[in-house]
Order: C-alpha cells, then sequence, then structure tokens
C-alpha cells in the first residue's frame, strides 16, 4: 500500500478583496474586507463568509457553487469568471498579489453591488427561440427519434451552456453591433439549427445566418467561457452550414464575398492578395474610398504589392480541389 | 425607519394584487413540469422563484434518472424489479403504491423528455445509454454525460417558456401562502426582490416546489438557494411535514465546499483513508469496505474524525493516486476535474479531502400520488418539497430526478383537475395578505439586538452536531431546546440593510425564519422516532423495529409546539425484510 499524500498543508493565508460596489442611495464605491482563506476557499465562499461575518448589506448572486447553475459571473482582478470556478489562492498566485478586486460583470446594467441585470441577456437567448420543435408524429407518439450518438456529442457541447452572461459581457461585437445576437445565444442557436430531430429549420436561418457574420473571431467568448462550450465554434459551423443560404443578409452577403475571394485568391496565388480580396469583397467604389485611408496611413503599398503565385502553387490546388 | 412598510394613506389598496389559476412556487423541474401540465389545459400559470429558473437546485444533479423502458432495458427487468429496489432502499417506510407509479412511468418520462429535445447519451444504434447505479438490481440510469439534471432543467424550461399562459416571477421572494378561515389555499404573498415590492398572488391552487433545505446544515451539497422556505410555508399555513427525520447524508462531499464527489469514484477502484494511511472501512464494513451503502460509511467517516484520526479542519482522504493517471482521467473524470476544479487537489497526485454533508431531504409536505394535500384545500406539492413517500427512509440514487419528472407530472395534472370544478371563495382575504407583510417586516425590525448571521450558524452547528448522522436522546434535547432559544432570538433580529433594491439581507432574514420553523420540526420528529430506520440513526436505538415504528410521522406546527401524529405505510405486495446489501 502507497503512503498518501498528506493534504493538511492549508496554506492558510490573509486575502483582501476590493469589491465595487453600487447602490441607488450611494452609488458607485470600493470597499474592502479583510479574510483569512486557505488553499480550498472559491470566491463564493469567501463572499458567503464576508455576508455572514463582516457585512451582510453585501448583494451578490451564487447558488449551487458547482459551475452548473450560472449565478455568480463577475470580474475577478478584471478577468471575467464564475466565483465559484475560482479559488482565491490561484488568483493570489497568478496575479502575484494578495489583493483582489470583485466587480460586476461588464456591458449589464448594474442593479445592486455585484448583483446586474440580465434580462436584456434572457431576451437574446428568446430571440432564437431556445427549444426543440419536434415533429408533430413524434409529438403525437407517431415515430420516435434516433440521435446518433455522434450528433449527440456534438450537439452536448454547445447545449451546456449555463446561460451565466460572461460571454456577453467580454464580447465586443455586442458592444457594437446591435444586430449581432452575441455568443451565447448563437451556441444555443447552433445548438438547434444542427439538431437533426427539430423542423423549424427556415425560422432559424433567418434569425441566425446574418448575425454569424457580424461575429468578429476575437476569441473572448472562447476564454471566457467558464464550460469551454466554445460559442466561436458554434457561430463558424453556422456559417459553413448556411454558407449558400438565400436571400441574404447584409453581413452575410459581404462575408460570402469575402471567403470566395479569399478562395479564388489562394487557389490563384497560394497566398492571400489583400488588394484584390478587398476589392472583391466590398466592390469597386467602397475600396477606393478605403484606399485614401490606406494612403494616408502609409499602408496602401501592402494592397498594391504584386503577388506572385507560390513555387508549391500546384500542389495547393490539388488539396484545394480535394485529390 | 420607513423602509419596510407597507403603503398606508397612499392612493389605492394597500397592496397589489395578481390573478391566476395557480401558482407554483419554484421553477426547478418539479415546478416547472407543474406549471406546464396545469397551463396546457388552459389555465393561468404563474411560476414565482427566488432565482431564474435554470439557475434552480435541479441543475446540480449529476449522475442521472433511473427508467425502465420498455425495449431499452435488461431483457431481465421490469417495472416491478424497479419498485422493489426503491422500496427496500427505502427500509420499508415507502408508500408502495407511489413506488409502483414511479417505476411505471418511469420509462414514459425519458421518452418524453427526448421527445422534448433533452440531449441523453445514446447507444450506437441511436436509442437512450443506461449504466449501473447503486441500489439497482439491473442498470436503469439515463444520462446526459455528467449533468444530467442541468440538462434536463435546460430542456423543460424550454419547453414550459414556450408555452401560452405561463408567466415567470423570477427573482420574487414567496413569504407565505395565504389561507381563508375555511382552510382554503388562497395564494400567496410575494416579494420582488429587485424593489423590495410585495404582492398578493390570488389562486385557486398553489404548487409548492420549492426544493430542499440543506441549508439548514453546515455541511451540505446543496445550493445557498435550499433554504426550505417551503416547508415553513405550508407549516405556518398548518399543513403537515411527513417524515421530517429523514435526512440523508452523502459520505463524499468535496472538503470544504461539499461538492459532490459520485460514489461511482469508489466503485471504480477510489478507497477511503485516514490521515495514517489506514483504510479504515476495513474495521466498519469488513466485506462491503468502501461500497457499503450511504449511512454506513458516512457514520464510519465521522467515527474517524471524531477520533481524531481525520486531517485538520475534519475530512478524511478518497485516495486515487494508486489507480494511474490514465485510468483516472478516463474512468474518474468527474471527480477529478471536481477537486482540480474545486479543491484545487490533483488527484492522481494527492488524496481528495472529503467528508459527509447533508445530501437530500426525504421529508416533505404531505400529499398523495396526485400531489394533493388533505389538510389544506387547493394546496399541492412536487418535487423535494413534498413527501409522496415514494423514498421512504432513504432515497435511492437516480430516483430524485425521476421523481421530481413524474410526480410534478402528476401533480399538474391533478392541478388541473380541481381547477376544472374548484369555483372562487368570495371571502375577502386582502388583510390576511397584508398582515403577512407586517409580518415579514416584523422579521427585521428591531434596531438592535442579535444579528441573523450570527443565528444562521449556530442553528447550522446545532442541526449539525445534535440533528445530523448520529442522533440521540441527549443530543436532540439540546438541539430542541437551542433552537427553542433561536427561535425567541429571531424577535430581536436586526438588519442593517435598509435599501429597497435587492436587499439580499432582508430575505436572508426571512430565510433564517424558516429554517428555524423547519429545524424545530425535524428535531422533534427525530427525539420522537425511538428506532433507526435508512438514514435516521439513533444511537440509543440502534434497531429497525418494524413492530412499532412501520408507519409515517405527521408534524404539524402549532406556535411553539410540534404536534404529532402517524399514518400507515401503504403496502400492496412487498412484505418488510432485513435490509442487507
Amino acid at each position: 500500500m502507497s503512503t498518501p499524500v498528506q493534504i493538511q498543508d492549508l496554506q492558510e493565508a490573509e486575502v483582501v478583496f476590493r469589491v465595487k460596489r453600487y447602490s441607488k442611495e450611494k452609488g458607485d464605491y470600493w470597499q474592502e474586507y479583510k479574510l483569512k482563506v486557505d488553499r480550498f476557499t472559491q470566491v463564493t465562499e469567501a463572499l458567503r463568509r464576508i455576508k455572514v461575518e463582516q457585512d451582510p448589506s453585501l448583494a451578490y448572486r451564487a447558488s449551487c457553487h458547482m459551475a452548473v447553475c450560472g449565478s455568480c459571473g463577475m470580474k475577478i482582478n478584471g478577468e471575467p469568471r464564475l466565483a465559484c470556478k475560482t479559488l482565491v489562492l490561484d488568483v493570489v498566485k497568478k496575479f502575484g498579489t494578495n489583493v483582489i478586486t470583485l466587480e460586476p460583470m461588464d456591458r449589464f446594467p448594474i442593479v445592486k453591488d455585484l448583483v446586474v441585470d440580465m434580462t436584456e441577456f434572457y431576451d437574446r437567448m428568446e430571440r432564437v427561440k431556445p427549444r426543440l420543435y419536434p415533429s408533430k408524429e413524434v409529438l403525437e407518439y407517431k415515430a420516435e427519434h434516433r440521435l446518433k450518438p455522434e450528433d449527440q456529442r456534438l450537439l452536448w457541447k454547445f447545449a451546456q451552456c449555463i446561460w451565466c452572461g460572461l460571454c456577453v459581457s467580454a464580447c465586443p461585437a455586442v458592444k457594437e453591433d446591435p444586430l449581432f445576437l452575441g455568443p451565447a445565444a448563437h451556441a444555443k442557436g447552433f445548438r438547434f439549427l444542427r439538431d437533426p430531430r427539430d423542423t423549424i429549420t427556415e425560422e432559424r436561418v433567418k434569425v441566425l445566418a446574418d448575425s454569424a457574420w457580424r461575429c468578429t473571431y476575437c476569441y473572448m467568448c472562447y476564454h471566457v467561457c467558464p464550460r469551454d462550450i466554445e460559442p466561436v465554434t458554434a457561430i463558424k459551423k453556422t456559417r459553413a452550414l448556411l454558407k449558400s443560404v438565400k436571400p441574404m443578409g447584409p453581413a452575410q452577403e459581404v462575408g460570402h464575398k469575402h471567403s470566395e475571394a479569399v478562395y479564388e485568391s489562394i487557389y490563384k496565388h497560394g497566398k492571400i492578395n489583400e488588394g484584390v480580396v478587398y476589392v472583391k469583397t466590398y466592390g469597386l467604389i467602397r475600396s477606393l474610398v478605403d484606399m485614401t485611408y490606406a494612403f494616408r496611413a502609409g499602408k496602401a503599398k501592402y494592397a498594391l504589392e504584386k503577388v506572385e503565385p507560390v513555387k508549391e502553387i500546384e500542389q495547393v490546388r490539388e488539396l484545394m480541389r480535394g485529390e | 425607519m420607513l423602509i419596510f412598510e407597507t403603503r398606508e394613506n397612499s392612493r389605492g389598496p394597500a397592496l397589489d394584487k395578481a390573478t391566476y389559476d395557480a401558482v407554483v412556487v419554484g421553477a426547478g423541474l418539479a415546478g416547472l413540469m407543474s406549471a406546464y401540465y396545469i397551463a396546457k389545459e388552459g389555465f393561468k400559470v404563474a411560476v414565482i422563484s427566488k432565482v431564474f429558473p435554470t439557475r434552480s437546485h435541479s441543475a446540480a444533479a449529476e449522475g442521472g434518472i433511473a427508467a425502465y423502458m420498455e425495449g431499452n432495458s435488461d431483457p431481465n427487468d421490469s417495472p416491478d424489479y424497479m419498485a422493489y429496489d426503491t422500496i427496500k432502499g427505502g427500509d420499508y417506510l415507502v408508500d408502495q403504491d407511489a413506488a409502483e407509479l414511479l417505476a411505471y412511468k418511469s420509462g414514459e418520462i425519458v421518452d418524453l423528455l427526448e421527445r422534448w429535445g433533452a440531449l441523453f447519451n445514446r447507444q450506437p444504434d441511436g436509442r437512450i445509454a443506461v449504466r449501473y447505479f447503486g441500489g439497482q438490481t439491473y442498470p436503469r440510469t439515463r444520462f446526459v454525460g455528467d449533468k444530467t439534471g442541468m440538462a434536463l432543467l435546460h430542456t423543460v424550461y424550454e419547453r414550459a417558456s414556450g408555452t401560452d399562459n405561463v408567466d415567470f416571477y423570477y427573482e420574487w421572494f414567496t413569504w407565505d401562502l395565504v389561507v381563508d378561515s375555511d382552510h382554503r389555499v388562497r395564494g400567496v404573498l410575494a416579494f420582488d426582490m429587485r424593489n423590495m415590492t410585495p404582492t398578493f398572488f390570488e389562486a385557486r391552487a398553489v404548487v409548492m416546489a420549492s426544493g430542499g433545505m440543506g441549508m439548514l446544515y453546515k455541511h451540505s451539497t446543496n445550493s445557498y438557494i435550499n433554504t426550505g422556505d417551503g416547508y415553513a410555508m405550508a407549516l405556518r399555513a398548518g399543513a403537515a411535514l411527513k417524515d421530517p427525520e429523514f435526512v440523508q447524508f452523502h459520505p463524499t462531499a468535496l472538503y470544504p465546499s461539499d461538492i459532490l464527489i459520485s460514489e461511482a469514484a469508489r466503485g471504480e477502484g477510489a478507497v477511503l483513508r485516514n490521515n495514517k494511511g489506514e483504510r479504515f472501512m476495513a474495521r466498519y464494513a469488513p466485506k462491503k469496505l468502501d461500497l457499503a451503502p450511504r449511512d454506513i460509511v458516512s457514520r464510519s467517516i465521522m467515527i474517524e474524525i471524531k477520533e481524531g484520526r481525520g486531517f485538520p479542519g475534519g475530512y478524511v482522504g478518497l485516495d486515487l493516486t494508486h489507480l494511474g493517471e490514465e485510468y483516472i482521467k478516463e474512468r474518474l473524470a468527474l471527480a477529478y476535474e471536481a477537486a482540480l476544479n474545486f479543491a484545487g487537489v490533483d488527484a492522481t497526485k494527492e488524496m481528495i479531502p472529503v467528508r459527509p454533508a447533508q445530501h437530500y431531504f426525504m421529508g416533505g409536505i404531505d400529499v398523495d400520488i396526485k400531489g394533493r394535500n388533505p389538510d389544506l384545500i387547493g394546496l399541492f406539492a412536487a418535487g423535494e418539497a413534498a413527501c409522496v413517500s415514494v423514498h421512504g427512509a432513504n432515497r435511492l440514487g437516480s430516483n430524485s430526478l425521476l421523481e421530481t419528472l413524474v410526480f410534478g407530472r402528476e401533480t399538474g395534472i391533478a392541478v388541473a383537475e380541481y381547477l376544472k370544478t374548484a369555483s372562487w371563495p368570495s371571502s375577502d382575504v386582502a388583510k390576511d395578505a397584508e398582515r403577512s407583510v407586517e409580518q415579514a417586516y416584523s422579521v427585521v425590525k428591531s434596531e438592535s439586538g442579535r444579528h441573523f448571521g450570527e443565528i444562521l450558524e449556530e442553528l447550522r452547528s446545532t442541526m449539525w452536531d445534535y440533528v445530523g448522522i448520529f442522533r440521540n436522546d441527549g443530543g436532540l434535547r439540546n438541539a430542541l431546546s437551542k433552537i427553542d432559544q433561536l427561535r425567541g432570538e429571531i424577535n430581536k433580529m436586526y438588519v442593517t440593510d435598509k435599501s429597497k433594491v435587492y436587499n439580499t439581507e432582508f430575505f436572508n432574514a426571512l430565510e433564517l425564519k424558516n429554517m428555524l420553523d423547519l429545524a424545530l420540526v425535524i428535531a422533534h420528529a427525530a427525539l420522537n422516532r425511538t428506532e433507526s430506520r435508512g438514514a435516521h440513526y439513533r444511537e440509543d436505538y440502534p434497531q429497525r423495529n418494524d413492530q412499532e415504528w412501520m408507519k409515517h410521522t405527521l408534524t404539524y406546527l402549532r406556535g411553539k409546539t410540534v404536534e404529532i401524529s402517524y399514518k400507515p405505510v401503504k403496502v400492496t405486495r412487498w412484505k418488510p425484510e432485513e435490509r442487507v446489501y
């Protein structure tokens, strides 16, 4: 029998939580709480103890403390995280300081302290009709579903969204573009779009196709998602699945032209001819206008560069033809 | 201080009012299921919850949902075997008609959830997959990865929220049932947590689906929101709690967060060790060792800790290190990840720190298999809030998700039936609703006295120490006098936060009042039952005593006292036998 590793080293330490507080009466202010923690202390547990032992007026949300209910999204030292899925001493080690700041999630209106109003998030989710619409036959028990194990695995990946809102709070495209549904809604939307048991594909396409092209692929959602569901991957898959559906929305049309132009350019040269891709994507007039900016910024030379095909161009073409 | 006061002398009625056919308190699986089936018949339903529906505790269920599925189960299995397993697991305090209903409807409820879009794991031919779980004669557990509860909760929420006639009031705190002088339920009084506005939700039927009460205990696998509000509301309104002495403790909760480490870990070869490195289960259960029943393992761990062989802080080790990294990551992924994420422990190198924690409440609002409470006209209950007596003295794994869905649906159907004939009573209960608001404010009215946080911690320690895994006459009497004292002290309780926006301190104080009412009832019933059965273990009465105690406890809260009566266990086909595994 092997000797078990001792786990009695609790690594107790005193930590200072700087909490950004807000109330309608007092406005914004920072408050500090000192707390003794150990290597096992989750941020949710720290908050619970602050509330019970020091300051019961502190408002935050927390429920399951095991990263399935999605209640406790907040910014911890500036990073959007679930408080339960964050150990206090891990943050101390990562940032090299025992002062930890807690702030409400960005983007959502603050209700009080760390509690934000998530109505807008729930509305976004509702816009993608987040439910299966099975066939009448199935609902009337005249037919039954079968689902391939590989389809189950693919859909389950995106169905694990816990509606915590962290990805939306961190998404720059959501902030700039009111027509973009945002990462969580796209993950949910794709989960049903791709479900072979669903029957309202046409409606889903209308909701998702154009919005999918409004994502900038910045990967913030990928990094902050506490369940690793990769909303950006759902968006990529949505684009690929709806590549040629018509009629196209404005973002989808530009995106479609762009990907065609990139494909052509690589087929021709084995690399991207920036100038040509730009013109084919945005059209001549807009390209000329944009060119004036490029001149001013001294970057026009890149667009006007003559592009020679790469040496192995035949091999590239073979690959692209799938040979 | 004008903040916690009802509107007086202002224009209009003193209290906002909303009218529905039915109110469902709680938006977990049982509540959503009931609401769906009530609304389906064209009735207007309000679902009121402290949290957004998908944040409910149903989401925390990991392992799966038990179901006998015709044509997709072991050829030797049958719903009768499933009912038998449930009855034996519950140490014969199970109403056998309820167990039969649970077993016979299990297959169709899983099938229904599939039709609604649940992503159950699949067999290669596309049918729903199945695996073994503790206490099952044949494998019956259906699962969605290791997050079955979360997957099903989202599926049922998606279905219910796409239905006309259901209005969701999330982040609303339900404080009281409103009952008239004919013992008829007339609705509930609830506060909008965002602005503290109280509203009287008038209704002809109320379904309590408010979940469990883990926060009564210092250590619990439950969500922070599980404060037993529904039980306390029912008690105050004059309804009985059935079998409240039966509280399940799970042996392996992660230290110190009390996140559940499934017994699948021990099934795959993990062993429990004390601070000397001894595999101590050899002393307590030489044959079954670490795989002895939950109650035995829980008690053994507690003895080790009590006698100084635990680790500082009070836990033992769940040792996986001898199994090798590859095996651990493949076969014990969930335990490995939980330890890593929530305790910062790499289970391939260190033992996982575990201790027992409260896990489930077998007791609950007394209802029949249709979810109807016999004390109050129009009161229904489902899920963990209810006691249909399907779990008896000890719940089997994978049966709780099943219960929420099967009995959530049965209850919804029964409510719709009831509504078809129930008329709107004419008497005015507005004053009763207003009085209820006053009572809520009075809980926090003092400007000095004791702070609720202190009382809360004392209660949770008292319950853990004296009404926990081991119980005896002296300890339970201690607990009762302590609870009595604390119940007196909350009259002098105060809150520091006087704001009218998302005042969680105010609601925590109301929760504490609920917890104390419930604690009193649990401790009384535990003192009263002088035998050991299932999860109720009396050191002074260590044997099961069918002669005297094969009966349900019914408890009523009358001010400071608890009134106890009994009800026979329904036996259909299975005679009690010794519970040996």
